[in-house]
């Protein structure tokens, strides 16, 4: 479709309507931010009390444990535990990365970097928000109900999350959080869908948006198919729970009917293996943008990477039976997931090669959203790679629900999008926020959270081969564990370490929000529209909408002369 | 009758395992079935080709960063990565992951799967048990001496496996509430026992020795005191304990228990 002008609002007067119910795309992705960041430490620090259990069974949490849990002189409880891992996966996955990668980077970077003065449904994104907030508010409200938070595992496995394994409201209200969430995100995927395809500016084709739209927008497609699945799924179960029906209920638990508790774990996987995609493709595309920008030449085959992300996104729907290996599906099944599962791996080393192809023989500047850019680069490379164990039907018979798809899929998901998240926000800081960060404190901050970051996951990964697996309170119940005593000791001294690291963020951020440089126009020096236009980016972005002549990537172009050795997207490309 | 070993339900008193090198405590647990070898090396093949190709991940990595840095290298190489010589390379990487890795272990693990794993053995020699796991314990069932289960002369145990040595064990199991996973780590396999639903796994023992079964599948609150015991006896041991069992399993039977009869026909 065409390049349409947009309506034009009065700049916001009041308080209220500038930064709390804002239309403006910008704000928007500031409030996700917080939001995100907020869940964050609450994960964040959640994923330490687990850490604490699992290194020191019977050692009281330190600081705070007292007050927390009186009755147990501070010992982390074991419905506790349970109902902190659940809420640490749900917290971290919908309400920390959701919010940072594609509510925060989405809403900010798609309209600025396809040349758009905002989103194509501004009212809807503004609710999109609000519900999110909402949802939020009813997953902490969860924690407060008198039979404690839910407690079944992130994925909420039936008969578990149904009556008959957890009573209490607190599941019923983590379940409608979530199809909040579900309602606020399809919102926002439709949004950005019709964002990129309508209003990308004059001349800007679908190869000239750089690759963190093309992963934004994959992102925005899987969420807009298959949030709906995980909405009807979450439904079915508040049916189960609080109407008396079946659809989950079966054996000895159901008192009639046919109902499957393995429905849910397909309803569940056709949209939760596509979530993990869903959290890592914006990732992608951030780093794919970043590594060709400070390397100071194009993007490697950046048509290549666009359609191997391209290719996963289809890929991802067709291979959610790698989760269910153990269940006993029929053997035909099996073999094929596992075939399928196994040919994400093509693509997978496509845009990998790509990577590596942008920084060689580049000209890189060690700045850190590139520090962080290379630190996803290494983490995803082992993150993918141990997914070939788990993917393979045999070898997961034995690491299925061990610490070793634990470790995997924190690689995948937490060290790989944390690290792309921060490369983002150190990139992005002089535009949303019109101030640079320090360098300093940032390089700080990037090693010492990738010591912190590999000792936890790896360790995870050795302790999975060690078979330990997940969700024990006390794992040394079992003497085949207790060998690996020193190695949870260290993990969880590594994670302290990573949670300390996070304080130089923290610190940076705030204090570079309050007295942090001011920021050039183009501190980067890079040529993608939102570096045309002044930092912070103005009221409704551009004055007149960009006409785009050449592609995201064109820096270290001979032609260009001694000066200046990029060139902005509303420029001819040079010629020699 | 039902056996509980009081014993082996207070493990609590750790016994922490101190002088142990690194090396050791990192292995897997030690396999004590006839095909986990199958896993293992294709575990092993696996990491070797993760470690080769993450290797040069690395040497890309470090040694474009350390090479190609602003000081070192101050002009860029202009390119869009779409030479024919760029193509050809990145080709030759795709498929060498796609042979070395994919097809070989794809197709290894079929084989596996379809010659051993999923091709269960049938016929009289083969021992059968059913499991019912519920919050949060694990009954086993034998069929006693009429070789049918569900009947009064069956054999039931709590959280206390016992095995033959070099036979094959089939096992047939189901949840009465939650779903568990059934899960051996000195066989290196699992498999999940759901509500409603039957699955079945076999393995055959090659070591003599107690061992522990853990649920795998988050269960609750107590999931992590879900252990069983497995103990595996020489076949004379075996027929000894089960001769034994058999006399008190008639002797204390009781037809008006109706909760002993959690049992289901065997499903070949």
């Amino acid at each position: 479709m065409a390049f349409y002008e947009q309506h034009i609002h009065a700049k916001p007067k009041t308080f209220l309507s500038k930064y709390v119910f804002s239309f403006d795309h910008k704000v928007i992705g500031k409030q996700f931010l917080w939001y995100g960041i907020f869940f964050l430490g609450v994960g964040g620090i959640m994923a330490l009390m687990i850490r604490w259990a699992l290194a020191f069974p019977g050692v009281a949490f330190p600081v705070f444990g007292s007050f927390l849990f009186p009755e147990t002189g501070g010992v982390i409880p074991p419905d506790t535990y349970a109902s902190l891992f659940t809420l640490h996966g749900t917290i971290m996955i919908f309400y920390a990365i959701t919010p940072i990668l594609i509510g925060c980077f989405g809403n900010f970077c798609i309209p600025l970097m396809i040349g758009a003065r905002d989103m194509a449904f501004p009212s809807a994104n503004m609710l999109s928000f609000w519900l999110a907030f909402v949802s939020g508010a009813v997953l902490l409200a969860s924690l407060f109900t008198p039979l404690g938070g839910a407690a079944g595992g992130w994925t909420s496995y039936p008969t578990l999350s149904t009556l008959i394994g957890s009573p209490g409201v607190g599941q019923t209200l983590w379940t409608l959080a979530i199809f909040i969430l579900g309602v606020s995100s399809t919102m926002g995927a439709i949004n950005y869908i019709t964002t990129v395809i309508t209003l990308r500016a004059p001349g800007m084709g679908y190869f000239d948006m750089p690759l963190t739209v093309w992963g934004l927008w994959l992102t925005a497609i899987l969420n807009a198919i298959f949030l709906p699945v995980l909405g009807a799924g979450c439904l079915l179960l508040i049916f189960d729970r609080v109407f008396g029906t079946h659809f989950f209920l079966a054996g000895a638990a159901a008192t009639s009917g046919t109902g499957d508790p393995i429905l849910f774990q397909h309803v569940f996987w056709i949209f939760g293996h596509p979530e993990v995609y869903i959290l890592i493709l914006p990732a992608w595309g951030i780093v794919s943008d970043l590594l060709s920008f400070f390397s100071r030449k194009p993007a490697f085959g950046a048509k290549a990477t666009a359609l191997s992300m391209t290719a996963i996104t289809i890929l991802s729907t067709l291979v959610y039976g790698h989760h269910m290996f153990t269940t006993s599906m029929s053997p035909l099944l099996t073999q094929t997931f596992m075939t399928l599962t196994m040919t994400i791996s093509i693509p997978s080393t496509v845009f990998f090669f790509n990577w590596l192809g942008t920084i060689w023989r580049g000209s890189i500047r060690f700045h850190s959203p590139m520090l962080f850019s290379l630190g996803v680069v290494f983490v995803f490379g082992l993150g993918g790679l141990t997914g070939l164990h788990l993917g393979t039907v045999t070898t997961d018979l034995y690491l299925h629900d061990t610490y070793f798809v634990v470790g995997h899929f924190h690689y995948t998901m937490a060290a790989s999008v944390l690290l792309g998240g921060f490369a983002g926000i150190y990139f992005w800081m002089p535009k949303m926020f019109g101030v640079m960060m320090n360098e300093t404190l940032a390089k700080v901050h990037f090693w010492i959270t990738m010591v912190g970051l590999n000792g936890v996951f790896f360790g995870m990964l050795i302790l999975g081969y060690g078979g330990m697996h997940r969700r024990l309170y006390n794992p040394f119940w079992y003497e085949f564990l207790q060998k690996l005593i020193p190695i949870n000791t260290f993990v969880t001294w590594s994670a302290i370490l990573m949670g300390f690291a996070q304080f130089f963020f923290l610190w940076n951020f705030i204090y570079s929000l309050i007295k942090g440089k001011k920021a050039k126009d183009n501190p980067w020096e890079v040529g993608t529209l939102e570096w045309t236009i002044p930092s912070p980016a103005p009221h409704y972005n551009f004055d007149s909408i960009p006409v785009v002549k050449c592609g995201p990537h064109e820096l270290g172009n001979p032609a260009l002369g001694e000066e200046k050795d990029f060139q902005y997207q509303t420029e001819e490309l040079a010629k020699v | 009758m039902i056996f509980f070993d009081s014993a082996h339900a207070a493990t609590t008193n750790i016994e922490l395992p101190q002088d142990m090198a690194m090396w050791d405590r990192i292995q897997a647990p030690v396999d004590i079935s006839a095909n986990g070898h199958l896993i293992m090396s294709l575990f092993n093949y696996t990491t070797g080709m993760v470690i080769f190709f993450f290797i040069l991940v690395c040497i890309g990595l470090f040694g474009f960063s350390y090479f190609y840095s602003e000081k070192r290298n101050k002009k860029a190489y202009y390119t869009y990565g779409n030479k024919g010589s760029h193509k050809k390379v990145g080709l030759i990487f795709g498929m060498a992951v796609f042979v070395l890795i994919d097809m070989a272990i794809t197709v290894q693990s079929n084989n596996d799967l379809v010659n051993t794993f999923f091709n269960f053995p049938k016929g009289k020699d083969v021992v059968r048990v059913q499991i019912m796991a519920q919050q949060w314990l694990w009954k086993f069932r034998y069929p006693g001496e009429d070789n049918v289960f569900n009947t009064d002369d069956d054999i039931v145990t709590i959280n206390d496996l016992r095995l033959p040595i070099d036979k094959k064990v089939v096992v047939q199991m189901t949840s009465k509430d939650v779903i568990h996973s059934f899960y051996l780590p000195n066989v290196h396999q699992k498999r999940d026992a759901m509500p409603g639903r039957l699955s079945r796994m076999w393995f055959e023992l090659k070591k003599t020795g107690e061992y522990d079964i853990a649920c795998a599948e988050m269960c609750g609150t107590h999931h992590y005191i879900m252990k069983a015991k497995l103990t595996v006896y020489t076949q004379e041991e075996y027929s000894n304990w089960l001769n034994r069992a058999n006399n008190i399993a008639l002797a204390e039977s009781d037809p008006e228990d109706l909760d002993r009869y959690w049992g289901w026909k065997w499903e070949e």
